[in-house]
């Protein structure tokens, strides 16, 4: 019997009336068509959607009735919650399965029909891969390649000697960029102040001052020629960047007979921490306007080492004290203020010691070179609950001979190294379950190694930023690794 | 009398029977093959002890040829030590191109060079003009280490000479005055098959964007006297953005052959500058040898600095490109060699054998700051380094490397030289 004459004594009975009343609905049948007994990853959707098909009792599809979708075990989600089948009866939804591996289930219920349906499915653990994954990857020109990268907002300043400093929106929105599809700002170049060499921007710090909301200035460090122990040179350069298209050099720093190296700062306190290699560490007031010369605004230097003796290579601000890894005397413990020693020092006598990064009452420092025959391809881990360091142990990378930065990721899930120099050079992820205990849980191998790496969490991914060394045959690089999947317990 | 130059070209890559002919015909050819085998001892090698290899050395294949009664000349000379000596050839104080401690293999086509040695045919009236243009030695500094008595580099081989460059050279030479001057590319070799860049990838130029000249003098027939300047754009790396250098060299060089024998000395002194002299290092160096008959002796002593760079895994190897320019300081190194050799062919005739016995003793000290440490490297400062082999050869005697077109069609047969 065709549909319409199946109807029609309802459609004549609706006509004779003079009120209208909802039209009653005719019972149907639902069946599931796909979908059920699924597998899955948590938090994932499942391969296939979840489909019924709902009949008269003829067994002819019903058209246009309404369908709900509901989670019931696991906690997952059914998209859209609601539809209506269409010509041939049917209906589906995706099934987003929940957050815990075991059971789910979700429930598809039709108007007027029999019966309810529920789809089971089963969620499984997330294979999680811990090696680095490589996102993006740009060349950058061979002037010495790249050195150091700082990121902030989602703005990453990529350091490239005499290329100068590129900028790149990795996040910030400003030209659309992404971590995996870095956009060009702008590139600018800055004085060579008359050191031999050039412009050889090595490392950037963009100062967000908190007194006045300005996002005004990006101090660059220069690295000139220098003799490793005794002898550095180069400024720190200072550059306007309230746009960041179009940077401005206004200001430079110059410390007589030594060379800058790496940053921090005290934002809170508009002090700008450098380290100085042979000039050990400089505290520099950066308040109001910066403009032209400002080395008198130095407020405090300090050698630890003594002289000779000192070649600091890297300082950071952590928990009230100021820490700074003297590549010939080890770490140290300073007095923000003051710069005064507090503590440590001369602790570090079989090797030179490279970067630092203190988290917590835990530090880390890397390894540099060769130091009578010793190689720096270890990780030293520092109980710096005192002002006095106190080693706690030393993790070798093999087949390196310098660990050239070490961090550690927000929220201090993971410390992050870079390595150069032998078949070892590459990226290096640890777990800081126990941060005295780190546990390697993903690596890559790069070959010429990997000058830093700086992490930044972006959209709720952790990325680290690194610099591809340069060689024979190898063009250096500005890439991007997320290593979310390495800081998954 | 003419020879087909593809018949000489095929005889000289064989090692065969090319005719040499008197430098007065219309075509001359004068080939050459050598090879030198050498067992090596060193002591200390960086973080190391005594290390002792056998290896063939200094694998040659060359030829020089003119036309046109000697107004054109070529000379090429292929070196195999890519194949013999990849990793090396051990030797005291050697550095460059990357190696340290170990002389760098050189380039496969070592030299390669047209040269046109009095260009408008006016020797007989008291002067010339001399053009060559090719791959090989830039007109700076003394002769290449190779066509010099000693099997064993100095120290000072990459302040003293410039080498495997694309060159062009023009000479202006007037009764016993000889002037050079040079255009060529800056960066040396980073391998061995590799050839001198002449652009970089955005098209600049790096062919001519460095430059050399070279004053020469002859007072009396068998004395020298040379004094040189250069300016080379970044040579420790290839793309030109590495520092710059600029170079000095001088020096007084007595050869002759009387009778009995050959006489030989040299005295050199050069500076090289790098990063408008941010670094500084200098060499000074005298040897000399006596040859009578089949016996020859010789002495060698120098003080040369030398760059101390962070060592890679391989201690024998330092980083090329550089990343920044720093070093770890400057060694100095005294070093004395001594040599005797005998020759068990006729030193009149195209073969040679002659077995050798070469020592060098000298020592090392750190000059200036930084942390480089002789003594937590190679545990000591005193070094030595003992060779004992046979060097043999066919054909004619090693040309003066590094001496081309007007200077060069003053042919010099020496036998104490390699």
């Amino acid at each position: 019997m065709p549909p319409m004459l199946r109807v029609a004594p309802l459609l004549l009975l609706l006509s004779a009336c003079s009120t209208p009343v909802q039209a009653p609905i005719a019972p149907a049948i639902v069946a599931v068509v796909s979908g059920n007994n699924q597998t899955g990853p948590v938090n994932s959707a499942l391969a296939a959607s979840l489909t019924i098909r709902v009949v008269d009792d003829f067994g002819e599809p019903v058209v246009g009735r309404r369908v709900r979708w509901n989670p019931v075990l696991g906690g997952g989600t059914v998209s859209p919650g609601e539809n209506v089948t269409d010509a041939n009866g049917r209906a589906s939804a995706v099934f987003t399965l929940g957050a815990n591996p075991g059971a789910n289930s979700a429930r598809a219920t039709v108007d007027n029909a029999n019966p309810e349906i529920i789809f089971s499915a089963t969620a499984t653990g997330v294979v999680v891969n811990p090696t680095p994954q490589l996102v993006a990857s740009i060349a950058i020109p061979a002037t010495y390649g790249h050195h150091d990268t700082f990121v902030r907002d989602g703005i990453a300043f990529v350091c490239a000697w005499n290329a100068g400093v590129y900028i790149y929106d990795v996040g910030n929105g400003i030209r659309n960029g992404q971590p995996h599809d870095p956009r060009l700002i702008a590139n600018y170049v800055t004085q060579a102040n008359g050191v031999s060499g050039g412009a050889q921007v090595h490392n950037a710090w963009w100062f967000h001052n908190p007194t006045n909301g300005q996002k005004k200035y990006l101090f660059i460090g220069q690295e000139g020629p220098g003799t490793v122990g005794s002898a550095s040179s180069g400024d720190i350069h200072i550059v306007d960047v309230s746009n960041l298209a179009a940077p401005v050099e206004v200001g430079y720093i110059n410390v007589g007979g030594a060379g800058t190296h790496n940053f921090w700062m005290d934002e809170a306190r508009q002090i700008l921490y450098a380290a100085y290699y042979n000039g050990g560490v400089v505290a520099i007031d950066v308040s109001g306007t910066l403009s032209g010369n400002m080395s008198s605004r130095i407020v405090a230097q300090v050698k630890p080492g003594g002289t000779p003796g000192t070649y600091v290579w890297g300082v950071m601000l952590a928990g009230g004290r100021l820490y700074a890894s003297d590549m010939i005397s080890g770490l140290w413990v300073l007095d923000p203020v003051t710069l005064a020693t507090l503590g440590g020092g001369n602790n570090v006598p079989t090797q030179y010691v490279s970067d630092l990064w203190v988290a917590g009452t835990t530090a880390y420092t890397g390894g540099w070179g060769t130091r009578a025959g010793t190689r720096g391809n270890s990780i030293r881990i520092w109980d710096v609950t005192t002002a006095t360091p106190v080693q706690l142990g030393e993790m070798a990378i093999p087949d390196a001979t310098t660990v050239s930065d070490v961090a550690v990721v927000p929220g201090g899930a993971a410390l992050v190294a870079t390595a150069e120099g032998g078949a070892g050079a590459g990226l290096y992820v640890y777990s800081l379950a126990n941060p005295r205990a780190p546990v390697l849980r993903g690596s890559v191998a790069v070959t010429g190694g990997l000058h830093t790496g700086e992490v930044a969490v972006i959209n709720g991914r952790t990325y680290v930023f690194v610099a591809k060394n340069p060689g024979s045959g190898n063009t250096p690089e500005f890439r991007v690794y997320d290593i979310t999947g390495a800081l998954t317990p | 009398m003419t020879v087909h130059p593809g018949a000489w070209a095929l005889a000289v890559l064989l090692g065969g029977s090319a005719t040499a002919l008197p430098a007065q015909s219309r075509f001359f050819a004068r080939p050459m093959a050598q090879a030198i085998v050498s067992a090596t001892s060193m002591d200390p090698t960086p973080y190391g002890g005594r290390l002792t290899e056998v290896r063939v050395v200094q694998p040659v294949l060359m030829g020089q040829a003119g036309l046109a009664n000697g107004r054109l000349l070529g000379t090429l000379t292929l070196n195999l030590e890519s194949l013999t000596i990849p990793d090396g050839e051990l030797t005291l104080g050697a550095w460059g191109e990357g190696y340290v401690d170990r002389r760098h293999p050189h380039t496969t086509v070592h030299e390669l060079l047209l040269e046109a040695p009095d260009l408008f045919g006016t020797r007989e009236r008291g002067g010339r003009i001399g053009l060559v243009a090719g791959k090989g030695f830039v007109p700076f500094g003394t002769d290449d280490p190779m066509s010099r008595p000693f099997l064993r580099y100095p120290v000072n081989h990459h302040l003293s000479q410039i080498l495997e460059r694309a060159v062009l050279i023009t000479q202006l030479e007037r009764g016993p005055v000889l002037l050079e001057g040079a255009l060529f590319n800056g960066d040396e070799p980073e391998r061995a098959s590799q050839w001198p860049l002449l652009r970089l990838p955005d098209g600049t130029a790096r062919f001519g964007d460095s430059r050399a000249l070279r004053l020469t003098v002859r007072p009396v027939s068998d004395l020298e006297l040379q004094a040189s300047i250069a300016a080379v754009k970044s040579p420790e790396h290839r793309l030109a953005a590495g520092g710059n250098v600029d170079k000095w060299s001088t020096s007084a060089r007595w050869h002759d052959q009387p009778e009995w024998g050959e006489r030989y000395l040299l005295a050199e002194w050069a500076r090289t500058d790098e990063l408008d002299g941010y670094f500084r290092f200098e060499t000074i160096l005298v040897e000399g040898a006596l040859r009578r008959e089949r016996w020859s002796a010789s002495y060698r002593i120098e003080s040369t600095d030398r760059p101390e760079e962070d060592r890679l895994q391989d201690p024998f190897r330092s980083l090329r490109p550089h990343h920044e320019n720093s070093i770890l300081g400057t060694g100095c190194w005294t070093l004395h060699t001594v040599r005797i050799t005998h020759d068990l062919a006729d030193p009149a005739g195209p073969l040679s054998v002659i077995p050798f016995a070469e020592v060098t003793m000298g020592s090392v000290r750190k000059t200036g700051g930084g942390i480089f440490d002789p003594t937590a490297l190679y545990g000591r400062t005193s070094l030595n380094q003992v060779s004992i082999g046979v060097q043999m050869g066919w054909g004619m005697r090693h040309h003066r490397m590094g001496r081309y077109g007007t200077s060069h069609s003053r042919p010099e047969h020496s036998h104490v030289a390699h």
